[in-house]
C-alpha cells in the first residue's frame, strides 16, 4: 500500500476542484460581510449605537367570567406602572431624586428596586411603581425628556365586580414565584417566564389554562431615550423577523347566580362562616360564600404589603375558604343522617317511641338532651323537629358505627366532593378501624352515642352538608358539586359543556324519606319546630338546625348562656335546608363559627339566600305560597276565635337547640 | 547517534505549521473571548476564558502526543476506533433516555465529553480504509457509495436521534467531500445533488405546514427558540455590519455587553469579533483560515498513500464546514444551527476535535520523509 504516489497524483485535479470551491466559499463569504458591514455599515452601526430594535412582550388578556345570568364578573381592567430602563439612565442620583418626586416614593425604596434588578440586562425595564394614578402617568409623559429612561408600562389587570364576595371562589392572580416557576414549566408544558401573572387559588386556578391566553410580541424601533418611534414593518434587513399578536384566554359562565352571592355575602355579615347553595337536580352550585373575605382584584392590580400582611395576620384566616377548606362537627344536622341509617336498618319505624326525661344514662355515663327537663315521649317526627337528642342516644344503642359510617358515606360525607377547586377538605366519618389505626384503641360504644348526633369525632364542610340535603330533596341522586356552565372562546365557540354529573345513585325507600322529609318540615313549619321562627314566607323550607360543641363541656356550662362565654369556646351554629317542600329545587348549607346556636345564626342566613332565588327564579310559586299562607292563618285566625282562645306566643323567642 | 541528535533530527523534520496555524487563531480566539464575556455579570461566564485556556493546553498537548503515532496505526485502528466510536454514541443514547430529553454528553468522572465530536474523526478514517481497502482504479459509481454511506449514515443517524441534526449533517457534508476527492463521477454528482434539491425543496415547500418548518428549525438546535431566531439574527447582523471596516475596537462591543446576542461566546462569537474588529479583522481570520485549509490540500497531495491523502483530505473538510457554516449562519445566510467556528468559539470538546485532527495530519507530514 506504499508508494501509491501515482495513484494519489491521480486525485490532483479533484483535489484542486476542493481547493477553488474553498476559495468560493469565502469570496461569498467576504461579499456577504461587505454588503454587511461597507454597504449597510452606517445604518447598522447606528443601529447598535442606540439599541433600536426592541422586542416587546404583548400580554395576552385573560378570558372573562360571567355568572348563569351573563353578569360579568370577572374581567380586565387596564393598569399603568411606572418603570425605568437603567440603560438610559445618565445621573442616577438625579433620576431618583427626581422618581421619588413624581411617585411620592422614599429614595431609598427606589434605590433597593435598582439594586434588587441590577443584575437583570441593562435594556430591560424595571418596575418602579405599579398601578400609578392617571395623574402620575400624566406627570411622566410630559417629563419624558428630562429623565432619560422612565415611561409608562400598561399592563393588564385583573378586576373583579363584586370585590370581596365570592373572593375564594373566583381566586386571585398574581406574578408566577420563583418556586413555581421551574414546577409549573414542567407540569403544563407552557413556557411561563418571569412576571407571568397565573391563577393562584379558586377557578383563576382551577381553569388557568383556559383563562390564559397565549402571549404575543412586537417588534419595536424606539429612540435613544428608550421610547417607542415606530413599530417594525418591513424592511430588507428585518426579513425573518414578524410580530404575533397576542391570543386573548377562553371565557367561562358559571352557574353561580350573583344576586344569591350577594344575599349571602350581605347575610354573614359580621360572622365568621360560609353559605354554600346547590341545584338539588344538577349539582349546579348557584352560591358559594365564605366570610371573612378579601379583594381578589387588590392581588392583581398592586398588592400592598399593607394589604397582605393585614390578611396573613388577621387569626380568622380570611384567606381560608370556610365553604370547603374547614370542617366542624355537624351537630343535629347529623341527626337526619343517623335517622336514615335507622330507618334504613329497620332500627325503628313511625311508630318507636322513647320518653325523654333530659338524661339518658350508658352505664355510669350520662348523656344530656339540649332540653334541660326534656320532651316527654317522643316518635321520629318529633325528634327530628324538636331535636331531641335522648331519641337518638336511643338509636346510638343500637346502631353500629360502622353502619351509619356507611350511610354517611353513601351521601357524600367523608370524601371530597370533587368540586374543582383545590384544598377541599375530606371531613370526617369515624368508623372502628379508624379508631384503632388512629390511635390505636377500641371504639367506645359512648362514642357513637355523640356520633349520632354529630359530635366526637364526625367533621363536614358547609359543601358535604349541602349535598347530603339535596339528596334527601331529590330522592335518590348524589351529583358532583359544579361551578361552571361552560367554556367559550371569543368567537362564542363552546369549547367545554359541563352538566349533570350522577357520582352515585342514593337508594331511600320512600317510606324513609316521607318520615324524613316530614320530620325536616315540622322543624320549619310546626310551631315546636326548632326553625319555626326562621320559616321565611313563600319558600316552603325543610331543613335541620344544629348547634356544635366546639369543646365538651361540663352539664352547668352546657346550659349556660352562649353568647357570654369567651368567642373561641362558643358553639359553631349551623343550619341546612331545602325548598320548597313539594318541588325541591335548592339546597343551601351554612355554617357559622361560634355562632352559638344554628337556629339564630344560621338559619335567617340560609332563609334570605332560599328567599333570593325563590323571587328570581320561581315567583309565580312564591307568590302561590304566601296566599296560601295567608288563607291558612286567616282560617286559624277564625277557628281560635270560634274556640274563644287566644294565642300566646312564646315569650322567650326561638327555641334554644 | 545520541540521543540528542537524534531528537535534534526529529525536531528538525517536525511539522510545526498545523500547530502553528492553530495556535494563531487561537491566540486571535482567545481574546475575542475575553473580549465578549468579561463584562458578564455572571462570574461562570466571565471566566469561560480561563476555562478555554486550560482546554487549549489540554488539546495541544494531545495533538503533539497523537503527532508522535505512527500513521500506520491510524490505519490499522480505523475500524476500532470506529466501532468505539459508535459503542459511545449507543452508550450516550442509554444514559440519555435515562435523563429524558436531549443528551450528547458522556461523562468519565468529572470530564465530560461528546462523542458525536469523535464521530467526525471517526468517520473519516473507516472511509479512508474502506476506499484504500477496495482500491478502484476507475471512477465511482453510485453502486459504489452504498457501503461507505451505510458507514456514514450509522453514526449520524446515532448523533441525530441524540437529538443534533447539526452535526448529523456535518458528518453527511464530510462523507460528500471525500466521495468527491476519491473521483465520484460527474455524472453521479449531478444526480444526486439534483435529486436531492428536488425532494428536499419540494418536501419542504409543499410537503410541510409552516409550524413544522418551525419545528425542522428547533429540531436542528433544540436550544433555540424557534420564533426567537429571527431575532436573534438581526442582533447579530447588526452587530457585524456595526463593525464597518475598521471595528469598533477592543472590548467595544456594545452588543456584546448589553446582553443583547444570547450565546455570543459560542455560536455568535464571530459577530462579535466582527464588530469589534470590521471588514479587516474578517480579512485576517479569514486568510488564517485559508492557510490552514490549504495546507490540508497541500499535504493530501504531497503523501505517498492514499489512506493518508483521503484522511486529510477528511480532516480539512471538518474544518472547512465547521467554518463557512458558522459564518454564513451568523450573518443571515443559512439557519442558527450550532455548529462552532474552530478554535474561536467557545467549547472543550470542539478544541480537543480540531488539535486531534491536526495532530494526525503532523504525523503523516512528518512520516513523509521517513520510508
Amino acid at each position: 500500500m506504499f508508494n501509491q504516489e501515482d495513484l494519489v497524483k491521480s486525485h490532483k485535479p479533484r483535489a484542486d476542484l476542493l481547493g477553488n470551491m474553498v476559495v468560493f466559499a469565502f469570496a461569498v463569504v467576504l461579499a456577504r460581510l461587505w454588503y454587511l458591514q461597507i454597504y449597510r455599515g452606517d445604518l447598522l452601526y447606528r443601529f447598535s449605537l442606540e439599541n433600536r430594535l426592541r422586542k416587546e412582550n404583548v400580554e395576552a388578556p385573560r378570558g372573562l367570567i360571567f355568572s348563569r345570568n351573563n353578569d360579568l364578573l370577572v374581567f380586565n381592567t387596564p393598569r399603568f406602572d411606572a418603570v425605568l430602563v437603567p440603560q438610559y439612565i445618565s445621573n442616577e442620583e438625579q433620576t431618583i431624586a427626581k422618581l421619588s418626586q413624581i411617585l411620592s416614593m422614599n429614595p431609598a425604596e427606589i434605590k433597593k428596586i435598582l439594586q434588587k434588578s441590577s443584575r437583570q440586562a441593562q435594556y430591560l425595564p424595571i418596575t418602579i411603581k405599579k398601578n400609578i394614578s392617571h395623574t402620575e402617568v400624566a406627570i411622566i409623559e410630559t417629563e419624558h425628556s428630562k429623565i432619560p429612561g422612565i415611561s409608562v408600562q400598561t399592563f393588564i389587570g385583573r378586576d373583579y365586580a363584586d370585590k370581596e364576595i365570592g373572593g375564594h371562589l373566583f381566586g386571585y392572580i398574581s406574578e408566577i414565584s420563583q418556586q413555581q416557576l421551574p414546577k409549573y414549566i414542567n407540569r403544563d408544558k407552557i413556557k411561563y417566564k418571569q412576571g407571568d401573572f397565573i391563577g393562584q387559588s379558586g377557578i383563576e386556578e382551577q381553569f388557568d389554562k383556559y383563562l390564559r391566553g397565549v402571549d404575543g410580541y412586537l417588534f419595536m424601533e424606539v429612540d435613544a431615550m428608550g421610547a417607542l418611534k415606530r413599530l417594525i414593518r418591513d424592511d430588507a434587513l428585518f426579513q425573518g423577523i414578524d410580530n404575533k399578536p397576542a391570543i386573548s384566554g377562553n371565557n367561562m359562565r358559571l352557574t353561580i347566580d350573583r344576586e344569591m352571592q350577594t344575599t349571602a355575602y350581605n347575610a354573614l355579615e359580621g360572622k365568621a362562616g360560609s353559605v354554600v347553595a346547590i341545584d338539588v337536580n344538577s349539582g349546579e352550585i348557584l352560591a358559594m360564600v365564605a366570610r371573612p373575605s378579601f379583594d381578589p382584584s387588590k392581588f392583581s392590580m398592586s398588592l400592598s404589603s399593607d394589604y397582605w400582611s393585614s390578611l396573613v395576620s388577621d387569626d380568622k384566616n380570611p384567606l381560608r375558604d370556610r365553604s370547603i377548606q374547614e370542617h366542624y362537627p355537624p351537630g343535629s344536622t347529623f341527626k337526619t343522617i343517623t335517622a336514615i341509617a335507622a330507618l334504613e336498618e329497620g332500627l325503628i319505624n313511625e311508630s318507636t317511641t322513647v320518653a325523654c326525661n333530659g338524661t339518658f344514662k350508658l352505664g355510669k355515663r350520662v348523656f344530656h338532651c339540649w332540653k334541660k327537663h326534656g320532651h316527654g315521649v317522643v316518635d321520629i317526627h318529633r325528634a327530628i323537629k324538636e331535636s331531641c337528642d335522648v331519641f337518638f342516644y336511643k338509636i346510638g344503642t343500637m346502631l353500629d358505627i360502622n353502619i351509619l359510617a356507611k350511610y354517611a358515606n353513601m351521601m357524600g360525607f367523608g370524601r371530597r366532593s370533587g368540586i374543582t377547586l383545590s384544598n377541599e377538605r375530606n371531613g370526617l366519618i369515624p368508623t372502628r378501624e379508624w379508631k384503632v389505626q388512629k390511635n390505636g384503641q377500641e371504639w367506645q360504644l359512648g362514642e357513637t352515642l355523640m356520633s349520632v348526633i354529630g359530635q366526637s369525632y364526625v367533621l363536614v364542610t358547609t359543601l358535604q352538608m349541602a349535598q347530603a340535603y339535596a339528596i334527601i330533596a331529590n330522592g335518590n341522586s348524589l351529583y358532583r358539586p359544579h361551578l361552571v356552565k361552560e367554556i367559550f372562546s371569543n368567537d362564542g365557540r363552546i369549547l367545554a359543556k359541563f352538566g349533570a354529573e350522577k357520582v352515585a345513585e342514593v337508594k331511600l325507600s320512600e317510606k324513609t324519606l316521607r318520615l324524613v322529609r316530614d320530620g325536616l318540615y315540622g322543624v320549619v313549619n310546626e310551631r315546636s319546630g326548632t326553625a319555626w321562627w326562621f320559616k321565611g314566607s313563600g319558600i316552603r323550607m325543610s331543613g335541620k338546625t344544629g348547634t356544635a360543641q366546639v369543646i365538651r363541656m361540663s352539664a352547668e356550662k352546657l346550659f349556660a348562656k352562649c353568647e357570654e362565654s369567651d368567642y373561641k369556646s362558643r358553639n359553631h351554629g349551623l343550619f341546612v335546608a331545602y325548598a320548597p317542600k313539594d318541588d325541591p329545587q335548592i339546597a343551601v348549607a351554612s355554617i357559622i363559627e361560634h355562632g352559638c346556636h344554628g337556629s339564630s345564626a344560621a338559619a335567617p342566613i340560609v332563609r334570605d339566600v332560599i328567599t333570593t332565588y325563590m323571587k328570581k327564579y320561581r315567583p309565580e310559586q312564591m307568590e302561590k305560597y304566601i296566599a296560601e299562607e295567608r288563607a291558612e292563618q286567616a282560617r286559624l285566625r277564625k277557628a281560635m276565635a270560634a274556640e274563644n282562645k287566644t294565642e300566646t306566643a312564646p315569650v322567650d323567642g326561638p327555641d334554644d337547640e | 547517534m545520541d540521543y540528542s541528535t537524534k531528537f535534534a533530527n526529529a525536531l528538525k523534520k517536525y511539522d510545526f505549521s498545523f500547530f502553528g496555524t492553530l495556535s494563531i487563531i487561537f491566540l486571535v480566539g482567545i481574546v475575542n473571548l475575553y473580549s465578549a464575556t468579561h463584562a458578564s455579570n455572571e462570574s461562570s461566564i466571565a471566566n469561560l476564558y480561563k476555562v478555554q485556556i486550560v482546554w487549549f493546553f489540554l488539546s495541544m498537548a494531545i495533538g503533539v502526543g497523537i503527532s508522535f503515532v505512527n500513521p500506520r496505526n491510524f490505519f490499522r485502528f480505523s475500524y476500532i476506533i470506529y466501532l468505539g466510536c459508535i459503542a459511545m454514541l449507543l452508550a450516550v443514547l442509554a444514559l440519555g433516555h435515562v435523563g429524558m430529553g436531549a443528551q450528547r454528553w458522556l461523562g468519565f468522572g468529572s470530564i465530560k465529553f461528546q462523542p458525536s465530536e469523535l464521530s467526525k474523526i471517526a468517520v473519516v478514517l473507516v472511509l479512508g480504509r474502506w476506499f484504500v481497502r477496495n482500491n478502484y482504479e476507475h471512477e465511482l459509481s453510485l453502486s459504489d457509495m452504498v457501503i461507505p454511506l451505510i458507514l456514514t449514515a450509522i453514526p449520524m443517524l446515532l448523533v441525530v436521534v441524540q437529538p443534533d441534526l447539526g452535526t448529523g449533517l456535518l458528518i453527511l457534508l464530510i462523507f460528500s467531500v471525500i466521495a468527491f476527492y476519491k473521483k465520484l463521477k460527474w455524472r453521479s454528482i449531478v444526480v444526486v445533488v439534483l435529486l436531492a434539491m428536488l425532494t428536499g425543496g419540494v418536501v419542504y415547500k409543499f410537503g410541510l405546514k409552516e409550524y413544522q418548518r418551525q419545528r425542522i428549525l428547533t429540531f436542528i438546535d433544540p436550544t433555540a427558540d424557534a420564533r426567537g431566531f429571527g431575532y436573534n439574527a438581526i442582533q447579530s447582523k447588526i452587530a457585524i455590519g456595526s463593525g464597518q471596516f475598521w471595528g469598533k475596537g477592543f472590548k467595544k462591543s456594545s452588543q456584546a455587553s448589553l446582553s443583547y446576542l444570547p450565546e455570543n461566546h459560542t455560536d455568535f462569537i464571530f459577530s462579535i469579533y466582527n464588530e469589534e474588529h470590521g471588514l479587516t479583522g474578517s480579512l485576517l481570520l479569514i486568510f488564517l483560515y485559508i492557510v490552514l485549509l490549504f495546507r490540508f490540500l497541500w499535504l493530501a497531495g504531497t503523501v505517498s498513500n492514499l489512506y493518508d491523502s483521503i484522511i486529510v483530505i477528511g480532516f480539512m473538510s471538518i474544518f472547512f464546514w465547521h467554518t463557512f457554516i458558522n459564518m454564513s449562519m451568523v450573518m443571515g445566510l443559512l439557519p442558527i444551527v450550532g455548529i462552532p467556528l474552530p478554535l474561536m468559539s467557545y467549547g472543550g470538546s470542539s478544541l480537543l476535535t480540531f488539535f486531534t485532527c491536526a495532530g494526525m495530519a503532523t504525523s503523516i507530514s512528518n512520516s513523509r520523509n521517513l520510508f
